[in-house]
């Protein structure tokens, strides 16, 4: 397999972004090397990778790698998509993996001080990458409010419409095959806006905040759960070759195109004047599951079943050592950010 | 999709102002049952313009509904129950969804609306794809 080393775009639209420099790649090709760091600058092409070709490209590589992937997913982990939040140096078995889920989303509303009053809750809200609805069915569920979500996976939309109807909440959740960076929606529509490990796959990171904060009503409460990279320290333009080589390839097996770090986020959200900016680092609280992960594709069930998928779905699973070694070395975090939009 | 559903979506194809409401292109619609909730119609009542919504009824083939209508008419159980059976018992499951400025139609199938934007009606810097061929 031609696998071709890259390095991720630049997240920032123009405005944010420096000078680049060019370097040579392996095979002497000449690629474009952004340093990472948020600031004025002049507008600039970007430059994508082969792999992920154009925009379009890289939406029909992630629909393409979740229509082949959330059926086992599923089958094997349930309806949440994303981490588990453990207890510190707590070992866990395999049922708590689901609780753990559960006890994300609550620890994200409790950080980001989501009210459970009646009159003080959100009404709507909006899931932005939605996966097959689990977020949005919860949070519909728990709040009596209705959801929209958005993903660009047509077999996750159909699923997760289906599991709606058949929990009784078809009447509350919505699903739509979206783009993130064009929501479809008016202005000011949510009370709460919800993007749950899906930030990774934003190639434009400017882009994508903004949606979150224009979709988001006066008041709205935006919470953002992703994977970034470390925060740079003040002397250092970028990440090291040896982070980025690293990097380079968990964005081949996941189709993400573009990493930022915690504090670049922080950053975007103030150049948007939203307010409460709150940000942490959870990165212990979630370790215990990719090994999970990984011992689960090892069982019997999990290794048959990866091979009814395709080659999307292998190489995610072969990739899975590759988080664990990014989080190891402190330079893969798993982030939390919360904003109010002002009213 | 429910039409209100429909509603609460926009055409955000660039250059376009007026992308709210979306019209309906019906080729398939289906009716399902929904539990009736008077005080979720009387708090979405307000925030609904009415005239869009009778435009999606009608495209639905559902004409039990005024053209305009006034929040006293809430009080009517009979008005409730047509209201609740419009907004989220009609779906469309195939079809689509017409910008209203433009024209373009955003496909509904399965009763999923598919609102991905082509590249090129969108904001955007230009994209250059470096070979390493």
């Amino acid at each position: 397999m031609n696998s071709l080393l890259r390095t991720c775009q630049t997240p920032f639209r123009p405005a944010q972004r420096e000078a680049c420099t060019s370097e040579r790649s392996l095979n002497g090709t000449r690629r474009i090397g952004w340093s990472i760091r948020s600031g004025v600058g002049r507008w600039r092409r970007l430059m994508v990778s082969a792999t992920m070709g154009t925009e379009s490209g890289l939406q029909k590589g992630i629909a393409e790698f979740y229509d082949e992937s959330s059926g086992i997913w599923e089958d094997i982990w349930g309806d949440h998509m994303h981490h588990g939040f453990y207890d510190p140096n707590l070992l866990a078995s395999v049922s708590d993996h689901r609780s753990a889920q559960i006890r994300m989303i609550e620890e994200a509303l409790s950080f980001a001080g989501i009210s459970e009053d009646l009159l003080k809750r959100p009404k709507s809200l909006v899931d932005v990458g939605c996966g097959i609805g689990g977020s949005s069915r919860y949070l519909a569920r728990k709040f009596g409010a209705q959801c929209q979500g958005i993903t660009l996976s047509p077999i996750q939309a159909q699923r997760a419409q289906a599991l709606a109807a058949s929990q009784g909440l078809a009447d509350s959740v919505s699903f739509q095959v979206a783009d993130a960076l064009e929501q479809p929606f008016p202005d000011g529509q949510f009370d709460l806006v919800w993007s749950m490990e899906s930030g990774e796959h934003m190639p434009d990171k400017t882009k994508f905040v903004s949606e979150l904060a224009r979709v988001a009503a006066p008041g709205a409460t935006i919470i953002l759960v992703t994977w970034c990279h470390r925060d740079l320290s003040p002397s250092e333009e970028s990440l090291k070759p040896d982070e980025k080589k690293l990097l380079n390839k968990i964005c081949d097996a996941y189709y993400l195109p573009a990493w930022c770090s915690t504090a670049d986020y922080v950053k975007l959200l103030q150049s948007l004047s939203l307010q409460d900016i709150k940000a942490a680092d959870w990165s212990e609280y979630v370790a215990p599951f990719w090994p999970a992960v990984i011992r689960s594709a090892l069982t019997w069930k999990g290794f048959t079943s990866l091979f009814r998928t395709g080659w999307k779905t292998i190489k995610g699973a072969l990739a899975m050592p590759l988080m664990m070694e990014g989080y190891n070395k402190n330079l893969i975090k798993f982030a939390i950010i919360t904003c109010r939009k002002p009213e | 999709m429910r039409l209100l559903t429909d509603y609460m979506l926009s055409s955000n194809i660039k250059g376009v102002t007026n992308g709210f409401p979306l019209r309906l292109e019906v080729e398939k619609s289906v009716e399902k049952e929904v539990d009736f909730n008077a005080d979720f119609l009387k708090n979405m009542f307000p925030k609904i313009e009415w005239k869009a919504l009778v435009d999606a009824f009608r495209s639905m083939g559902y004409t039990e509904l005024p053209n305009e209508a006034e929040s006293p008419m809430l009080d009517s159980k009979e008005f409730l129950k047509k209201f609740h059976h419009a907004l989220l018992q009609l779906h469309l499951e195939e079809g689509a969804l017409i910008c209203p400025e433009t024209g373009r139609r955003f496909p509904v199938s399965k009763g999923i609306p598919n609102m991905l934007l082509h590249e090129d009606e969108v904001f955007d810097e230009v994209y250059q794809i470096e070979s390493q061929f």
